[in-house]
């Protein structure tokens, strides 16, 4: 690969307005993760950093070398192997499936605490176990329908073209 | 190394991964963060005022709104980063990896930005469940996070900005055909290198076909990259294949933002009815639920956790006021002889939840007429509790004068529980839970 001076290292500014913007935002920028940091080390005994700098890399980890290929190899498989379902259908399904992960990704943690005992009964008060298969269940439902529901229409649309 | 993040880029890249769905995600999740720092820089600097900040006592629900938005935009913030990250993640695989030196600026601007969100919005849902995980202190990170994640937002926004303002509006980001119209290599350099390589080895191989196939020679099939890599490149190419019908892509984009839009209202309505009346009836995930507890209102820090079991119960107890050599102590029945005051107020937790209550009591400002006290002084006020954070708090003249504010005895109609703060607790408008102190001791003027 040739290192070609016409190609910027990043997108390249198209007007001054851009410019002027880009200079205020990275000033802004760099003096607010500044403060960010001062205000770490004024509040924050220097025993902790550590533990917070693992989690902030383990954030990332979570992220892009585990959710993130999880996520684009499952579309990629069902982009390949679902190429003679109607793209509308695998669309449905789509915001289906990724309605009840998002959906389990934020009470999962919420059982997981219940499990662990609250400090009082007002505390997640409710068997959110119980719950998410519930909203799961809603979710297939309501797919499902929304599916039949797409193929009547399509059909009826082909039916009326064809005639 | 450079094949297999080729490889990796391309199996990434999809009709929704482009600049606009970026540009469109970014603009939703911007205004979540930028809502989330202001609702949670007022929630800090009334629990930590510098001395000469004054704040409004009306409307009552001020806070609870405040809060209840910060909560609120911090749940829908999830899955829209998810959804964020998803539309850039080819991005990851850039070839080379660091071409210049102000793009390791702008990778590590972006690393620090995921690393802090994430961390960020993890840690606040948990908060929320009252879990702590971690090994460090949530409010202090929480705090210091919020201006490194809008910090490294403003240096990626300044990175990005001619890409943004190019796909700003939906019509110049798609053709007559609703094809994605890709950028310019000036404004997508990592996106320009990425296609040229491609088409290089495309060319090579084709050469090599050629060269291969000359007369006289065996024809051999036209090569293709061999070996695992080969055949994954292959497989992709495939899955791949689909997608260059633009009308498929144009549904995939739409069941893109239909998933990302269906899961943000998802978890907002779900779990919105602990801080908003009309999703009340959908309150299904809430880590709170309205009207539930003693005295129909839930509880945050007990009379055990508080260590005031005894303290509280003690027939003898007296609430002290005090402003400089006057001092007066009253009883409880002294306080419920005074004339009472009726004020609809929120209970409102930093945590997101809360409910508006009906509070009865003696009114603050006739207590602090009865030593003297003039309108224009702070108050400290000391609970029954042993320790803890939130032992002493501190009261600015706008609700030490405010009449809404109360000595509260009754809620809902009932005898305070103990949890609420039997004998008396402060009950002011517009603050957040932990400063309306429990099973009070002392008012001091100062």
């Amino acid at each position: 690969m040739t290192r070609s001076s016409a190609v910027p290292a990043v997108p390249a500014s198209t007007g001054r307005g851009v410019r002027v913007a880009r200079a205020v935002l990275v000033v802004l920028g760099v003096a607010l993760i500044g403060l960010g940091g001062w205000v770490l080390t004024e509040t924050v005994s220097p025993t902790r950093y550590g533990g917070l700098l693992i989690w902030l890399i383990g954030a990332v980890i979570a992220h892009d070398a585990i959710i993130a290929p999880v996520v684009a190899g499952v579309a990629l498989l069902v982009g390949r192997t679902g190429r003679r379902i109607p793209a509308a259908v695998l669309a449905i399904v789509q915001v289906g499936i990724v309605l009840g992960v998002v959906l389990s990704l934020v009470v999962v943690p919420e059982i997981i605490s219940k499990a662990r005992g609250p400090k009082n009964d007002t505390v997640l008060p409710f068997d959110y176990g119980a719950r998410l298969g519930v909203a799961w269940l809603v979710v297939v439902v309501l797919t499902a329908l929304a599916v039949v529901g797409w193929t009547v229409l399509a059909r009826r649309r082909d039916a009326r073209r064809a005639a | 190394m450079r094949q297999l993040l080729l490889t990796l880029r391309t199996a990434a890249s999809s009709p929704t991964r482009n600049a606009r769905s970026a540009t469109v995600l970014g603009r939703l999740l911007g205004a979540a963060f930028l809502i989330c720092l202001l609702t949670g820089l007022y929630s800090h600097f009334l629990q930590e005022p510098a001395s000469w900040m004054r704040f409004p006592t009306s409307p009552v629900w001020l806070y609870q709104v405040t809060q209840g938005i910060h909560i609120t935009a911090g749940i829908a913030a999830i899955p829209l980063l998810l959804g964020k990250l998803h539309a850039v993640f080819p991005q990851l695989f850039q070839h080379p990896p660091v071409r210049h030196p102000v793009q390791v600026l702008e990778r590590a601007s972006i690393a620090l930005f995921i690393a802090s969100s994430v961390l960020q919005l993890v840690t606040g849902l948990l908060n929320t469940y009252q879990w702590y995980p971690w090994p460090f202190p949530f409010k202090q990170v929480h705090f210091a996070l919020s201006f490194v994640i809008i910090g490294s937002l403003a240096v990626h926004i300044a990175v990005k900005l001619p890409l943004i303002t190019r796909y700003w509006r939906a019509r110049d980001s798609y053709d007559a055909d609703g094809r994605f119209v890709e950028p310019s290599g000036e404004l997508d350099p990592a996106r320009a290198e990425h296609e040229a390589v491609r088409e290089l080895a495309r060319l090579r191989r084709d050469d090599a076909a050629t060269a291969t196939s000359r007369p006289g020679a065996a024809a051999p099939a036209a090569p293709q990259p061999r070996g695992l890599v080969g055949r994954v490149t292959r497989w992709i190419d495939d899955a791949r294949e689909p997608e260059r019908d633009p009308a498929r892509s144009r549904v995939s984009r739409r069941g893109f933002f239909g998933a990302v839009g269906a899961s943000t209202v998802g978890v907002v309505a779900l779990t919105a009815g602990q801080s908003f009346t009309p999703f009340e009836p959908l309150n299904a995930f809430g880590p709170r639920q309205r009207g539930l507890g003693p005295n129909d209102l839930p509880v945050n820090r007990t009379a055990s956790a508080a260590k005031v079991l005894e303290t509280a119960m003690d027939p003898d107890w007296t609430l002290t006021i005090a402003h400089g050599e006057r001092t007066m102590a009253f009883t409880a029945a002294d306080l419920e002889a005074m004339a009472q005051g009726d004020e609809r107020l929120p209970i409102a937790c930093v945590e997101g939840w809360s409910q508006t209550a009906h509070w009865r009591g003696p009114r603050l400002v006739e207590l602090m007429a009865l030593v003297g006290a003039p309108s224009d002084r702070s108050l400290r006020v000391t609970s029954l509790e042993e320790k803890g954070g939130y032992r002493v708090m501190l009261m600015g003249p706008e609700y030490a004068t405010d009449p809404a504010t109360l000595v509260a005895l009754e809620v809902n109609g009932g005898r305070l529980d103990l949890e609420h703060g039997y004998p008396a607790r402060m009950i002011a408008p517009g603050r957040p839970g932990v400063l309306q102190t429990k099973w009070l001791s002392l008012i001091e003027v100062i």
